[in-house]
This record gives C-alpha cells, structure tokens and sequence, in this order.
C-alpha cells in the first residue's frame, strides 16, 4: 500500500510539473500583456516537433534540439506578435481569442503539412530513458527529471523577475502601461520581449514533452492548453507562483483521483476549478478587482 | 519570344485527334452486360466518404483517403462503375456525431451522393444509423466496431441502409477471449478508452473468457479519457492490482503513449501477457518501431501480412509503390469499398438504394483482406483477421506479428438473433 501511495504521488508531482512548465509561459504573457494566448499550445506543439526534428539532425542529439528547437519558435511568436497581436492589444478579449484561435487553426496545418497528419514515436532520451526502483516499483528518470526541470524553472523565472532590472520594468509595465510609457519605457518593445520570452518557454515545454508524452501529433497541444488554462486560473490569472501551486494542486488531484476515484477523474480538474472560483473569483493569488 | 500561333494545320490535327479519340472512347467504353441492353444508370456513381482528418487522429483519415483514392483510380481506370465514372468526395468527420450528421446530409442533398462510406467512432455510426433510414442512401461503415451497430441498428431495427466492411468488436473481445483462453493467465485487468468501445469490448472479452475458462479473474479497470496523454496514473492501479494478463483496446496515438509509459514503468516485466486488438494498427507499428516490444498480442481489422494469397500480396506492394506506406486497415476497408460498390451496382444493374442494398446482401467480395460475404441479417462482413505475436522481422523497420492465430468469424462473431442461448460464442457447431 505505501509503495503505492508513494508513486501516486510521485506520478501526480510529475504530471503537475509538466502542466507548469507549459502554463508558466501562458501566465507570464497574461501578467503583462493582458492577452490570453490560446495559440500558447500550439508553440507548444512547435516546439515539440522542431526538437524531434533537429533531434533526427543532430544524430539523436536530445539537449542540442531543446536549445535550438525553441529558438525557431520565439522567431515564429516573435512574426505573431509584431505583426498581429500587436493590433488587437487594445480591443476586446473575445478579438485576441479569435485572432490567437485561428493561429492554432493555421499552426495545426502547417504542422500537418511539413511532418504529415501521421503521429511521430519520439527517440529515447540517452540517460534519462530507463527507470529507478523507488519501494520496489519502477519509476521512469525522465519524470524525476521533469520533476526536478518544474521548480529550476520556477527559481528562474522568480529570480529575473524580482531580481534583476529587466524583471523591474517588465513588473512596472505590467501594473501600470501609461505610467511606464510615461517614463519612457518602450512599451512595444518590452511587450514584443516579453511574449518572445513566453513562446520560448511554451516551445521549452513542448521539448520536453517529446521524451514525457512519447509521442508527437498535429493538434497535440489541445489537451495541454485546457490544463494550462485551468492551473493559470484557479492560480490566479497572471500569477506566476498561483500556476506552480495550481499545477501541483492539479497532477496530485488527477494522479490521486484517477487511482482512487476512478469514477470522476474526468471531472475532477474541473470540479477543482469550480469551487475554487466559488471560494475565490480571483484565484489563488490574483488581484481582486 | 514569338507568341506561336495555332496553324491551320494545328487545326486540323487537333480535330483529327478530337475525332478519333470519340470513337475509340465509345468502341472501349462499349457497355457490355447486364445493362448493355438498358442503360439504367445515368451519371457518375458519386460516394461520400467521411473520416477524421483534423485534430490528433488526422493520420487515421489520411489512411482511409489513400486507400479509397486507389480503388477510384484503378476503377476509372479500368472503365469506371457499370461505365460510369466513380466520384469521391472527402469530409473531415472531426470524430463528433453531429458533424457526422451534417455531413451525411450534405453528401446527399446538397452534394447528390449515391452511397456514404467511411466513419470512425462508435458513436458516430449509432448516431448516424436512423439517419441513413431517413435518406434512404446506402452506407459502408469503414472503421467503427461496435456491434450495437449491427446488432440493434441493422438486424433489430431494421435499418437496411447501413452495412459494414470492418470487423467488429467480434476480433477485438469475442477472439482474444478466444486467444487468451490457451495462456498460463488466470488473473486479467484493463487499461482501456473511457467511451462505449472500451466498455463493450472489455465486457465481451470478460463474458466470453469466463464461459471458455471458467476459473479467469477480472482483477481491475482502469478507464482512460479520450485524448489522455499520461497513462502513469493507469498503470499505477494495475500494478496495485498485479494481474497475470493485461487487455487494452486503447488505439493509435494514445496505445503508442500507453505502450513507452508502461515499457518505463516496467508494467511489461511483471505482467506477461498483453493483448492489444488494434495493436496491429500501421500508426502503431510505425510510431512505435524498436521500441514496441516483443511477445504483446496484437490484431486489428486487416493486417498487411494476412492472408498470404497473390491479390493481397499485389496490393501491398502497389500500395507501398504508390505513398512509401504499408497499408493501414482503414486503407484496405476504404479500398474494398469501392470494389464493394462496384460489383453491388454491376450486379443490381442499378444504382438504386433498394436493389444495391439488395445486391450486397449476402454478396461475396474477393478483397485483399481475404474472401468477404456481408451476411444477410445483419449486414457485417464476414472475414478473418489474425491474431500474432509481436517479433523483428529483417524486412520491416518496425515490428511484426511472428507467430499467429486465427480465430475465423464462424467462431467468434456473435450469431442473429443475438438475444438468448446460443447467440454468443462459445458455439457448439
């Protein structure tokens, strides 16, 4: 029974770092460009079968493609922003929607047209491809990896934010635009940065999806998305530290209940969200407004 | 550069050739036959042929698209349909039964299709049964397996517009039964799909296992959501429950996902015995390559290797020739429903709903898939597929099935009136 406790846990903490790495960079561009970015999972996608391509390049080389696979993306979202976002900043939340949506639309095409409608088997990560004996019961290295990418990234993210300047102008072009024009930030410009730096980190975790999910296919990044979006909410729509705390919250809950409560698993996230919305609108760490 | 300009002469070759080109086209295209006398039919024979192409299991409608597009290109090719051309036209079905409606209703009202084929999801086909009555159009059903279809829809309510090319749950519950039943396994569990496929398939194995070995034990159930993408919480309750034997019809992408999480979890180490019904799949075998592993039961609905007879042989190759890939089942049943509706029309002399549906009952069918017969009451095709045991073979860059079984369609599909003794296998005669 405890070995079995331990790796449902283990399998939820796993699960919940993965959702992280994908939601922190739909949060991090909510935060500050107040533009819910559906097409968050379809960089997510990007990025997942750029890695596997330039992984089948470099000779099966794993980290070569998560440095540079991401980097193709940030120019893809780098073209999205400058030339098409950028134009609806200052409409309504259901034009971003549409406007981001049908980037999914055109994405999951274009995906279909360059690697075929087929699913891709990834290869095997070397190193990280086996398993660990944990109480007896293996347990896959990558999730211990995966589990072990989630909070360095968090550190990271937590670290530029709060402690360097970059991090300052982004919080103060966040929490106020006018003000930070004012004073002669170039908003645009951070603006474009900022949702460079969110695709990157939306492109980073489709990278790491290829060895975690085993398998790439167009519209991959549909059921990453909904998740991603549930965690950014009950976090707190903006909030980076309210998606960590959303995703632990939500692999356990999901590792837990698919163990346990096998009845409800496929409403339980959303029961999560429900009743967190209920015991507080603005999430766990979102402004009230 | 000179613009050239059409000469006289130009002129009159063309014309020259306009001319003879007409009079060898009606001295090849004669017809000849049934309907030499009357020519009953008038236009193309046009189909209306639905899958998913879009979202994660685009590659599934792919593979019925290549296989269809074949058939149409060697039918036109040979002098068409009774001497009339084949027309095919392709929807995204999206997997989701209203659509499927819509798209029915567009092929024959707006579009003018003669015949409906293709559709993927169990759903969708129940969903879409009482509508084919209302349009009276025949439909082939390509892929979707549940035998409620057959069963309820066709011989029950007596739609008689709906037939189906494709094995059924039959191969998937009724003959691993029949599999399972020879191996040192006792205790079984199930990681499968949380929609009605899963359910069926899991409760047919379950029935038809215990009436063959009395002393079989269904330790636990683990039911997955469409579109899961970690099946680490799954496999954490069947290794809990630690069966002999593990039963999966999860299918493409997520039994590729499933397979690599269980291979890391060492699930294949403790459990012995696997059978997957569509583990055959050409998605799968291909996704996974070296990293399926060796000894797991698969089948599927048709399996490029099976049977080993020149028409099939010849169609693989002339498949692989054509798009560098082996062929999948949906590309066999897609491919044998044109050939299905060929020779119902032929032999109907018609294109009529009432006399091809006439036609194909009880029609027997030379496909690559083997020798077909669409039984009567309730319109299935009756066909064997195998059941094999995952192994490397030097020719193929992905695994294949070694050694195989084959349970044969008298002996496992379920039997009209399918209510009451002796409806179910095991069958004494």
């Amino acid at each position: 029974m405890l070995e079995s406790l331990v790796h449902v846990c283990l399998t939820g903490l796993a699960q919940g770092m993965f959702v992280w790495l994908v939601a922190c960079g739909l949060t991090l561009i909510f935060g500050v460009l107040r533009v819910l970015n559906f097409a968050h999972g379809a960089f997510y996608m990007l990025g997942a079968y750029f890695c596997f391509s330039f992984l089948s390049w470099f000779g099966d080389n794993f980290w070569l493609g998560l440095i540079i696979g991401p980097l193709c993306v940030c120019a893809i979202g780098f073209l999205m922003e400058r030339f098409f976002l950028r134009y609806v900043y200052h409409l309504d939340l259901p034009y971003q929607l549409l406007l981001t949506f049908a980037f999914v639309l055109i994405f999951d095409d274009l995906v279909k047209m360059a690697w075929g409608a087929g699913s891709l088997g990834s290869p095997k990560v070397p190193g990280l491809s086996g398993s660990v004996p944990i109480l007896g019961r293996n347990f896959p290295t990558y999730s211990l990896f995966i589990m072990g990418a989630g909070p360095l990234v968090a550190l990271a993210l937590w670290a530029a934010l709060e402690k360097t300047w970059a991090g300052r102008i982004i919080r103060a072009a966040s929490s106020d635009r006018e003000m930070a024009s004012a004073i002669g930030v170039r908003v645009p410009a951070l603006y474009t940065g900022v949702f460079v730096f969110g695709t990157w980190l939306g492109a980073l975790g489709g990278g790491l999806a290829v060895p975690y999910v085993g398998l790439l296919t167009p519209g991959m990044g549909e059921s990453i998305i909904i998740e991603a979006f549930v965690v950014v909410v009950i976090g707190g729509l903006g909030s980076l530290k309210g998606a960590f705390l959303g995703s632990l919250v939500l692999g356990l809950l999901s590792s837990f209940g698919t163990r346990f409560i096998p009845a409800f698993d496929m409403f339980l996230t959303f029961i999560l969200m429900a009743v967190v919305l209920l015991w507080r609108p603005e999430g766990f760490f979102g402004e009230a407004s | 550069m000179a613009k050239k300009d059409i000469t006289r002469r130009d002129f009159v070759k063309a014309g020259l050739l306009t001319a003879a080109a007409a009079g060898l086209g009606t001295g090849v295209l004669k017809p000849t036959g049934l309907w030499a006398a009357e020519p009953k039919i008038q236009g193309p024979v046009k189909v209306g042929y639905q899958a998913i192409m879009s979202g994660t299991l685009a590659g599934y409608g792919e593979f019925h698209r290549m296989g269809a597009q074949m058939a149409v290109d060697e039918i036109n090719a040979a002098g068409g349909i009774a001497g009339v051309k084949l027309e095919v036209e392709f929807r995204d079905s999206t997997l989701k039964a209203p659509e499927a409606i819509k798209n029915a209703r567009y092929f024959v009202d707006s579009w003018g299709a003669d015949f409906l084929a293709g559709v993927d999801s169990s759903g969708q086909a129940l969903a879409l049964a009482p509508v084919m009555a209302q349009l009276d159009k025949p439909l082939m059903v390509t892929h979707a397996a549940t035998e409620k279809l057959t069963e309820v829809e066709v011989f029950k309510n007596g739609i008689k517009q709906v037939f189906r090319i494709c094995s059924p749950t039959y191969q998937d519950g009724n003959a691993a039964a029949f599999v399972a039943k020879d191996l040192p396994a006792k205790k079984w569990a199930t990681i499968s799909p949380k929609y009605e496929y899963g359910y069926t398939c899991w409760s047919m194995f379950k029935d038809t296992l215990g009436k063959l070995k009395g002393d079989s034990e269904f330790v636990a159930e683990s039911w997955a959501p469409f579109g899961t993408t970690d099946f680490r919480p799954h496999i954490n309750t069947i290794l809990d429950a630690k069966p002999e034997g593990l039963y999966s019809v999860e299918w493409a992408g997520e039994l590729i996902t499933m397979i690599k999480q269980a291979s890391e979890a060492g699930l294949f180490k403790s459990v012995k015995h696997v059978m997957l019904p569509v583990g055959a799949a050409m998605d799968v075998l291909e996704g996974l390559g070296e990293a399926m592993p060796d000894g797991l039961w698969i089948s599927g609905r048709y399996f490029f290797m099976y049977p080993d007879t020149p028409k099939n042989t010849e169609w693989v190759n002339a498949f692989h020739k054509r798009w560098n890939h082996y062929p999948a089942y949906v590309s066999e049943t897609g491919y044998s429903t044109m050939f299905a509706f060929k020779k119902a029309v032929e032999a109907a002399g018609s294109k009529e709903s009432k006399a091809v549906i006439q036609a194909l009952e009880g029609m027997e069918l030379d496909s690559p898939a083997g020798k077909r017969v669409f039984r009567k009451e309730d319109h299935q095709a009756m066909y064997s597929v195998p059941w094999g045991l995952t192994a490397s073979n030097p020719k193929y860059p992905f695994k294949v099935m070694g050694k195989t079984v084959v349970i044969t369609p008298e002996q496992c599909f379920n039997r009209p009136p399918f209510e009451g003794e002796g409806t179910k296998p095991p069958f004494k005669s």
